[in-house]
């Protein structure tokens, strides 16, 4: 059940109806029902993956929190200090081996159901070399949104044992947490504390909850529908067949994808966000107009926001704070060499927070190349800034006009381009070769050709200007106001104008496939 | 704490610790300085920063990080 699917609006409407009806004390269990069917819709299979992260994360998170108190209790009644210490240092030991199980469990699943693939294609490449004969796999199931709720359970497992929160007692709060219909598939990654706050007394039913959140969800049905699946027509059809193409129609489809990811992504997130709004349950947010970025951190601060931020907490500061960083920068801090030792503590964590979201967006080369891409993006920034102020300084650069932000934010926008390729293209051949025909045989002239469409019918070419321009005009007030806010205050006519324009343009320009079969979203697969 | 603050000063010329109280909130101190702090309050203070206290609540001013370097002393 797709979240822009007929299907999905008419179970939301009926879990809503009945997460009103049953008042406060019944929501917990209607939303545990609802993401249940939701779940088994989509296959009963995938159940016992996500039943099995549950019970491992609560269990190990109720363990861990039972050693602490009992630590926290004894340490009140303690009055010396070295005593203090060695009581908390052998209660985190302690909690430590219910940790790493309850790390190791859910991450071993996502391994073996995500990655054995890929894993086994790799050897049996070296298999074949060594003439020995190959491994063959069978068919392992992907539970749909592993990738997401393991990364929501390990968040909070660790939130626990680095005492940030205590353990959850109630198991069901725990597991509609975890299974929350709307973000289950594509996220947001929640945070389980944040999450909590919002459910466990319950929510009133609101009107502004209810109008607000399915204004965003219309919205976030003409991002896909309208923008996304239109541009997706060209998109598809350079990519697949690169080959019939120019290089200049080539870096035209690059960059129409960067729009179409942007569009079919966010959009998503606005459905699932709007409908989470009409329950009361305000989500993370995931997007904040990441193309108005005027440098690649920045820009990483503003795409897919819930996964940077799982991967700062709970990859980038523990890396900068291990042991092994710490050894080898006092290794160099030693032996006088103090710009080996920042450089190895700026560069490292980097390498390995963008080496794990390349793997963790696909097991493919592409997505590990498309990873180090950026890295070396991040990288490079931090060590070509002070030489960058000295230039801007020299050159007497004033960098704070219009056209110097519109400059930053093109190049910020070309370089998320380059590294598309590889997470769009079939293959890492696939992409370098993309990425060669762009520089070798791009010939402006074709952009004049009379009578080539590219897959795209020029009605579709005209009705996808129009859409993109609606986005980029939306974008851009949504920098400066809230819109839905700013709606609501307007008479209602106009407001009823607006909503049924979204209604009508979803319906009329949406693009549905044979049969109305719609196409499924890009994060999906991940 | 005024040894704090001298360093942060020293290091950190470009931003306003006397009158910020926000640093995370508003985006004053990002992840990468967050990090270099943590080395610098380590090696001036003779701590170690455990993840515990790895938080944007300890980062927010000079008062919550001087805080966390009582807490850990």
């Amino acid at each position: 059940m797709g979240y822009q699917s007929l299907g999905f609006m008419v179970f939301s409407a009926v879990v809503l109806l009945m997460y009103y009806l049953v008042g406060r004390k019944g929501q917990l269990w209607v939303l545990a029902l609802a993401n249940l069917a939701f779940y088994a819709i989509a296959g009963v299979k995938y159940i016992p993956f996500i039943v099995a992260t549950m019970l491992v994360t609560y269990l190990a998170g109720r363990s861990i929190g039972k050693i602490y108190d009992k630590a926290d209790a004894q340490i009140a009644t303690c009055t010396d200090s070295a005593e203090k210490k060695k009581l908390r240092a052998e209660a985190k030991k302690k909690a430590k081996r219910f940790v790493v199980a309850a790390i190791l469990v859910p991450l071993a699943l996502l391994v073996v159901c995500k990655y054995t693939g890929f894993i086994v294609d790799n050897l049996n490449a070296v298999l074949v070399r060594l003439n020995v004969p190959q491994i063959t796999l069978m068919q392992i199931v992907l539970p749909l949104g592993i990738s997401f709720y393991t990364f929501m359970a390990l968040s909070y497992v660790l939130d626990i044992y680095w005492k940030r929160y205590k353990a959850e007692k109630n198991f069901l709060l725990y597991a509609v947490y975890l299974s929350y219909f709307p973000h289950v598939v594509q996220g947001p990654i929640d945070r389980f504390n944040e999450f909590k706050e919002q459910v466990k007394d319950g929510v009133g039913c609101s009107w502004q909850n209810l109008t607000f959140g399915a204004q965003l969800a219309i919205w976030g049905l003409f991002k896909k529908l309208v923008v996304a699946d239109r541009l997706g027509l060209f998109v598809d059809d350079v990519f697949e067949h690169y080959q019939d193409y120019d290089g200049m129609i080539i870096m035209i489809a690059v960059a129409v994808y960067s729009i179409q990811i942007y569009a079919d992504f966010s959009g998503c997130i606005d459905i699932v966000t709007g409908v989470s709004e009409m329950f009361g349950i305000k989500l993370r947010k995931n997007f904040n107009h990441p193309y108005f970025s005027r440098t690649m951190p920045e820009f990483w601060r503003r795409w897919h926001i819930s996964l940077q931020e799982w991967f700062k907490d709970y990859v980038y500061y523990p890396v900068s704070a291990s042991e092994l960083t710490k050894k080898v920068k006092k290794h160099f801090n030693n032996k006088g060499n103090k710009k080996a030792a920042e450089l190895f503590a700026t560069c490292f964590p980097i390498i390995i927070v963008w080496m794990i979201t390349g793997i963790w967006h696909g097991a493919a080369w592409r997505f590990v190349i498309w990873g180090m891409f950026h890295a070396a993006l991040l990288v490079g920034g931090v060590l070509f800034e002070p030489l960058f102020k000295k230039l801007t300084e020299l050159f007497k650069l004033d960098t704070e006009n219009f056209g110097w932000h519109f400059w930053q934010m093109t190049r910020t926008y070309i370089l998320c381009c380059i590294g598309r390729v590889f997470f769009r293209a079939g293959g890492l051949m696939h992409g370098l070769r993309m990425l060669y025909m762009m520089v070798k045989s791009s010939h402006i002239s074709v952009l004049f050709e009379k009578d080539k469409f590219y897959g795209i019918e020029p009605s579709n070419i005209f009705m996808a200007i129009v859409a993109v321009c609606v986005l980029l005009v939306v974008d851009i007030m949504q920098e400066k106001i809230s819109i839905r806010e700013t709606l609501a205050k307007q008479n209602i006519v106009f407001r009823w104008v607006i909503i049924f324009a979204g209604i009508f343009s979803v319906i009329i320009f949406g693009i549905y496939g044979p049969g109305y079969d719609l196409s499924s979203f890009i994060y999906e697969q991940f | 704490m005024e040894q704090l603050m001298e360093m942060l000063k020293s290091n950190y010329p470009g931003i306003d610790f006397e009158n910020e109280k926000q640093l995370m909130t508003n985006g004053v101190l990002d992840s990468m300085a967050v990090v270099a702090i943590i080395a610098d309050i380590e090696s001036l203070f003779d701590v170690s920063v455990t993840m515990e206290y790895i938080q944007p609540m300890y980062f927010e001013s000079v008062e919550t990080m001087w805080e966390m370097i009582e807490e850990l002393q």
